[in-house]
């Protein structure tokens, strides 16, 4: 019973894949709730969170510590979902916050532009199609220096997945079926050994918040 | 019901992968082979012919028509085995050769560099440099090559339907989800389907013909088989004989199957 963490741009439809890939397992399906969970226990608003562990910083801007915070303190909050064994994530980055994790399936979807363009566009009468590339463009580029910021990695690069799905011509319920037979394979059923290593790995998490809080004070 | 390619470097588990999933199917599976037919029916050596379809020409490409001709033999080889639709095919640049065509999986796989250099040293004795240099050449001809070719990165996620990395998943493993998703309604081969399947085979024989006969050969024409009817267009010198555009349509009505022939050629003056 393994955790799935699903990466992929904004309105490449892997929401959609994440819920049927939820119901179908009968897992939580977990995304922006890790950030709000982790804003609570903080006692930030989930804006101020966001703003900070989302957003890159300019292009000289500095790894803060506050921004150091806030990635423990939303890691910590994933690794206390991920140990009872059975989640679908869909949020930012679960594929590097979980990194060398053993149980965890990662899985990338990606779309054409053009498609992704026209769901934004759908979805957002008022929007003209060359607004909607726009930001769909902007959006991959914070996206791709974040993560090239926090972690030094390309998140379009397929060897951190195990599967990157093309959804151009692949549906929602192909994708799902696949990775639900993918998942279902002997390595990455928690066994007792992997949900002592997910103990350990929360454990781990909370120990450095704690460091950070406290050095925040 | 499905065909599926399986692109991959040298040395990354894509024969044992190609066979895991053909044996799951039960489809048929084809690799290397195509290149052996291809060249006995245009009777040169398969390494000639090999030659071609993997090394990409160092300054100006004196064989392109030649290359053309290669290329365009292979694909048509490709075509006799795909007009059933279930069929698992390893070869080069499947997801290239059967571009824009229904009920394909275009799977590419991926593995760490460490370990396909060990698997090379392990299978052939060689010594890890060795090892690392034939693997670092191997990939880089491929990729010039598919780049010459189509213009495309061969290792864009985008070319491919399912990226599998095979640092994590294990062969059993990718291929039982592969086998899933080809049983799927999006994979089905359908009446529909294989018309479209029928007509890429008769556009890949009329490609070969212009790409071999002596006038046509020269001209770079592309082939769409659409209803029954073969378009061929393509830029064409206007020569003083005049009968450049006769002879392209003789020559795809001489292609078996070949029942209508509609040209949308442009015409230039070759000597302004």
């Amino acid at each position: 019973m393994p955790i799935i963490t699903i990466s992929r741009g904004t309105l490449s439809g892997g929401q959609a894949v994440a819920e049927c890939l939820a119901a179908k397992l009968e897992y939580p399906c977990v995304g922006r709730e890790i950030v709000q969970e982790a804003a609570r226990k903080l006692g930030v608003s989930e804006e101020t969170l966001s703003g900070k562990f989302e957003t890159p910083p300019g292009r000289w801007d500095r790894l803060t510590h506050e921004r150091r915070l806030y990635l423990h303190a939303v890691q910590a909050a994933l690794a206390d979902q991920c140990v009872a064994g059975e989640l679908v994530y869909h949020g930012l980055a679960g594929q590097l916050l979980l990194r060398g994790l053993p149980g965890v399936l990662r899985v990338r979807l990606i779309a054409p532009l053009d498609m992704r363009v026209r769901a934004l566009a759908d979805a957002h009468h008022r929007m003209s199609p060359k607004a909607a590339e726009e930001f769909i463009e902007s959006m991959d580029e914070d996206r791709r220096r974040w993560v090239r910021l926090m972690y030094g990695a390309d998140v379009e690069d397929p060897s951190l997945y195990d599967l990157t799905i093309n959804l151009q011509s692949i549906s929602t319920e192909t994708a799902c079926a696949g990775i639900a037979e993918a998942v279902a394979q002997p390595q990455y059923q928690i066994t007792d050994e992997v949900r002592a290593k997910l103990e350990a790995f929360a454990a781990q998490c909370h120990e450095q918040l704690q460091v950070a809080t406290s050095q925040r004070s | 019901m499905a065909i599926i390619t399986i692109s991959r470097g040298s040395k990354s588990g894509g024969q044992e992968m190609a066979k895991c999933l053909a044996a799951q199917l039960q489809y048929p599976i084809v690799g290397r082979e195509i290149v052996q037919e291809a060249a006995s029916r245009l009777k040169v050596s398969e390494e000639a012919l090999s030659h071609q379809m993997e090394h990409t020409p160092k300054l100006w490409d004196r064989h392109a028509a030649t290359r053309r001709l290669y290329v365009a033999a292979v694909q048509a080889a490709l075509a006799e085995y795909v007009t059933e639709g279930d069929l698992v095919y390893h070869g080069l640049a499947g997801q290239l050769l059967l571009r824009g065509l229904p009920a394909v999986l275009r799977v590419r796989l991926i593995a760490p560099r460490e370990r396909r250099v060990r698997t090379l040293i392990e299978e052939h004795q060689m010594n890890e440099a060795s090892a690392e240099e034939f693997i670092q050449h191997v990939d880089g001809a491929r990729a010039r090559w598919v780049k010459m070719m189509y213009g495309e990165n061969i290792e864009d996620p985008a070319l491919y339907d399912v990226v599998v990395n095979l640092e994590t998943m294990s062969v059993a493993g990718a291929s039982a989800a592969l086998a899933t998703m080809a049983k799927r309604p999006d994979f089905a081969v359908t009446g529909e389907v294989r018309a479209c399947l029928r007509a890429f085979r008769l556009a890949s024989n009329v490609r070969v013909a212009l790409a071999r006969a002596r006038e046509t050969r020269p001209h770079n024409l592309d082939v769409l088989v659409e209803g029954g009817v073969v378009e061929i267009s393509g830029s064409v010198p206007v020569l003083k004989t005049g009968r450049m555009g006769d002879r392209i349509s003789e020559v795809a009505r001489s292609v078996p199957g070949v029942e209508e022939v509609r040209m949308k050629l442009q015409w230039y003056d070759p000597y302004p």
